[in-house]
């Protein structure tokens, strides 16, 4: 059930987009900013086919937060959880690009449609990551 | 017939109330721009605390949810700028104004609003020290703010680089072409504020490729935006400099069912940005 205040990200595709409006989730382009709105917000339905079965590991997940710590100029002192919501970060579209940008490079994987899920938290973009590392293990 | 009444009024300057005088009486024309420097509103714990408590809990919830300060800040004057336009322009009491977002996280006025100001509709952005309001009574509005800003972990083309899926070959061309690597950086915000300007206008979210519009220009006036390929009549925009690191954009729209015929606001100027500051807007709400 899509929750309206929730907050969530997606990772939109990167690549250049000659797609246009899809409705099975898929998208392109850069949500675009709100105030007050959780900046990486996208609606919170969940895709029953992408549901992530293993929890990342602490590295993943730090990494992670490094990446965002940077992006974002956050002092060193914000306490970052793999519980901590994007949407509190107040990251603008601007940042959200450069932060799965910069992700994309760490893990060396590509965030595309197929693989796109809604991710709220820290812990959940971990998640995403490490299934699409392991894809691309699988599938080389 | 929004668009006859408009035609059919001898459009004085519009001022900066947003009202138009028509045989000396002033009417309420729905139309606003409005920019908060927040640099310069600076409250102590106990005043920032104070302004909050005048919203109701949910709204309260929502600013007090982000972790660094400034975002509460944006956040908090983002919500006095609604509240207060709704109140001065609709006169619905502070306390009955509902604002809910969709689920692309865009606010809208949930209360009812009866004829003229059915389509009344308007956007908020934020970004650096300027937290911005405009609204419409009939045409879609977006609004966008762009804080230039130096990157500080790449350099300027580095950063511009990230972007280069969301940016049409022409608009890379104008980009490459702008001069140092400052007047770049400059010419990429501007692109992207119309661009996002565009998108919150029709409310979209990410289902919505950035790089299907194409924006055309003469030195930054007269935009008018391409999109896949054709040139929309439905849409004009206005670039705005508000100070030497700040750009605002503003996209007003036909709402989709109208042609250019039944809505001659299109054609109206743009209105110029009002500043308002922080210790109106309270007392404009309370």
């Amino acid at each position: 059930m899509a929750t309206v205040s929730a907050a969530s990200v997606r990772f939109a595709s990167l690549k250049p987009a000659s797609r246009s409006n899809q409705t099975n989730g898929v998208t392109s382009g850069v949500k675009f900013v709100t105030i007050g709105t959780s900046k990486l917000s996208f609606p919170s339905l969940r895709s029953s086919r992408f549901r992530v079965h293993c929890a990342a590991k602490p590295e993943t997940v730090n990494k992670v937060i490094d990446i965002v710590k940077k992006q974002l100029a956050l002092s060193d002192d914000t306490s970052l959880t793999p519980e901590s919501k994007f949407s509190s970060l107040g990251a603008d579209s601007l940042d959200t690009v450069e932060i799965v940008m910069c992700l994309e490079e760490e893990f060396d994987i590509s965030v595309d449609e197929d693989n796109s899920q809604n991710i709220t938290t820290v812990q959940e973009a971990a998640d995403l990551i490490e299934k699409l590392v392991l894809q691309k293990a699988e599938a080389a | 017939m929004m668009g006859i009444l408009f035609s059919r009024i001898l459009i004085t300057p519009i001022d900066f109330v947003g009202v138009v005088t028509v045989g000396g009486l002033e009417m309420e024309n729905g139309v606003r721009r409005w920019l908060v420097n927040i640099s310069q509103w600076n409250p102590s714990e106990a005043q920032f605390a104070s302004v909050i408590s005048l919203f109701r809990v949910d709204e309260q919830t929502a600013i007090t949810r982000y972790i660094k300060f400034e975002d509460k800040k944006r956040a908090l004057v983002s919500r006095l700028l609604q509240y207060s336009l709704v109140h001065e322009v609709l006169g619905i009491p502070s306390d009955k104004i509902i604002i809910h977002r969709t689920a692309e996280g865009k606010p809208y006025l949930k209360n009812s609003i009866d004829f003229p100001f059915s389509n009344f509709n308007f956007n908020v952005s934020h970004h650096g020290d300027y937290v911005g309001i405009a609204s419409e009574p009939l045409c879609l509005v977006g609004l966008d703010i762009v804080s230039i800003t130096t990157p500080k972990q790449e350099t300027e083309l580095e950063f511009i680089n990230n972007f280069s899926p969301y940016l049409t070959a022409l608009e890379w061309k104008n980009i490459a072409h702008a001069g140092s690597s400052e007047e770049m950086l400059a010419e990429f915000y501007r692109y992207w504020c119309l661009k996002e300007a565009f998108v919150k206008a029709i409310g979209a979210g990410l289902d919505y490729g950035l790089c299907r519009l194409e924006f055309h220009h003469t030195n930054w006036t007269g935009v008018s935006v391409y999109i896949d390929g054709v040139e929309s009549k439905k849409w004009r925009f206005s670039l705005s400099k508000l100070d030497e690191k700040h750009w605002a954009s503003i996209a007003r729209g036909l709402p989709n069912k109208a042609n250019e015929l039944c809505c001659s606001d299109l054609s109206l100027p743009e209105l110029g940005f009002t500043f308002r500051t922080v210790e109106e807007l309270i007392s404009n709400v309370n």
